[in-house]
């Protein structure tokens, strides 16, 4: 163990009232999935916190009624280290998987998140339904980019007598490129969005209400 | 009246999401002159700006910071009391926090010149409804 992580754990050891071994207990659990230094790190500073907040107040009582207000319910406050950590996460991260993981938590803060998520869906179905076109063509020989009267498609042709085919044997190659672009253009664009993008705010939780109107 | 209390609200929102939009400089900006811990933050914030920010904000905040590299962190003991976590700006975190600054100043002093007339209450010529 780190000097840095022995010290937190001095905080830990002091124990508090039962609201606060009861708050942190429940946002232990909520914490779960950080990883476990990282998550006793962050129990440690709420303590610490709570413990600063609280010392010399008159009515103790009341003053750790106030910074548990502050600091919200504890399943938000798991929520916004949660999204904060895979925002961080997915801005570094090529992985469609986690980008449209986090584009789903990220909706439910806010327009942009939900912006961000409409993109990677879009985005990420296409790519995938020329990759699915791609490996249907040997088994399928009529699939491919069919140009008909009034529409452009890619699959079987519809009415055969009325539609052309377009790319022929140049239709894998060709898919394959457009596909990369797609995921890799979607990819970037999901990257950037995440990083631009400003904090969430508390308000934006369900069930959260700002202390006051000045508050952050 | 009902419209009046809208515009109330309104106002409300206007200058909650403006402080929102500055937090994240103005966390940086707090620590440019050394190493702070959390509840130190929050007070700097409070003196300094006037910036009134929930705990349940400042700490996932300051972990994604320290996550992106801007921030460091390490556990102090006190001479008193509990150890503390105190925070302070790598030098990524420095250059970050003199862009945000340098545009935010920019910013600033045009708007000034745009809002200059309404704050001193001049009549531009229009009629008010």
């Amino acid at each position: 163990m780190t000097r840095s992580a022995q010290m937190a754990t001095q905080v830990l050891a002091q124990s508090g009232d039962s609201r606060i071994d009861s708050y942190l207990g429940r946002l232990e659990k909520l914490l779960a999935p950080m990883a476990p230094d990282e998550k006793e790190d962050t129990l440690c500073e709420i303590r610490a916190h709570i413990l600063d907040s609280t010392a010399g107040a008159a009515d103790r009582d009341a003053a750790v009624d106030r910074v548990l207000r502050l600091l919200g319910p504890p399943e938000e406050l798991a929520a916004r280290y949660g999204t904060e950590r895979m925002l961080t996460r997915a801005a570094r991260s090529f992985s469609p998987w986690l980008l449209l993981r986090t584009c789903w938590r990220w909706a439910m803060l806010g327009v942009k998140g939900m912006l961000a998520l409409i993109l990677a869906m879009f985005g990420y179905s296409i790519a995938l339904a020329l990759t699915i076109a791609i490996f249907l063509k040997p088994f399928m020989p009529t699939v491919g980019l069919w140009l008909g009267p009034y529409t452009l498609q890619v699959g079987t042709p519809n009415h055969p007598e009325l539609e052309r085919e377009l790319l022929g044997h140049w239709f894998v190659p060709v898919m394959a490129v457009a596909a990369c672009a797609i995921a890799v253009g979607t990819t970037h664009a999901l990257r950037w969005m995440i990083r631009s993008r400003a904090p969430a705010p508390l308000s934006a939780l369900p069930g959260t209400t700002l202390p006051g109107s000045a508050q952050i | 009246m009902a419209i009046n209390t809208d515009n109330g609200e309104r106002g409300e929102h206007w200058e909650a999401q403006l402080r929102k939009g500055c937090l994240e400089m103005a966390i940086l900006a707090s620590l440019w002159h050394g190493r702070l811990y959390g509840l130190e933050i929050l007070r700097s914030l409070a003196e300094n700006s006037r910036l009134e920010v929930a705990e349940g904000t400042l700490y996932p905040i300051l972990s994604r910071l320290k996550g992106e590299g801007l921030l460091q962190s390490e556990w102090v003991e006190a001479e008193a009391g509990h150890p503390r976590k105190y925070y302070w700006l790598t030098a990524p975190g420095r250059r970050r926090a003199r862009e945000m600054a340098g545009t935010w100043n920019e910013f600033a002093a045009k708007l000034a010149v745009l809002v200059e007339p309404v704050v001193a209450g001049r009549n531009g010529g229009g009629k008010e409804r």
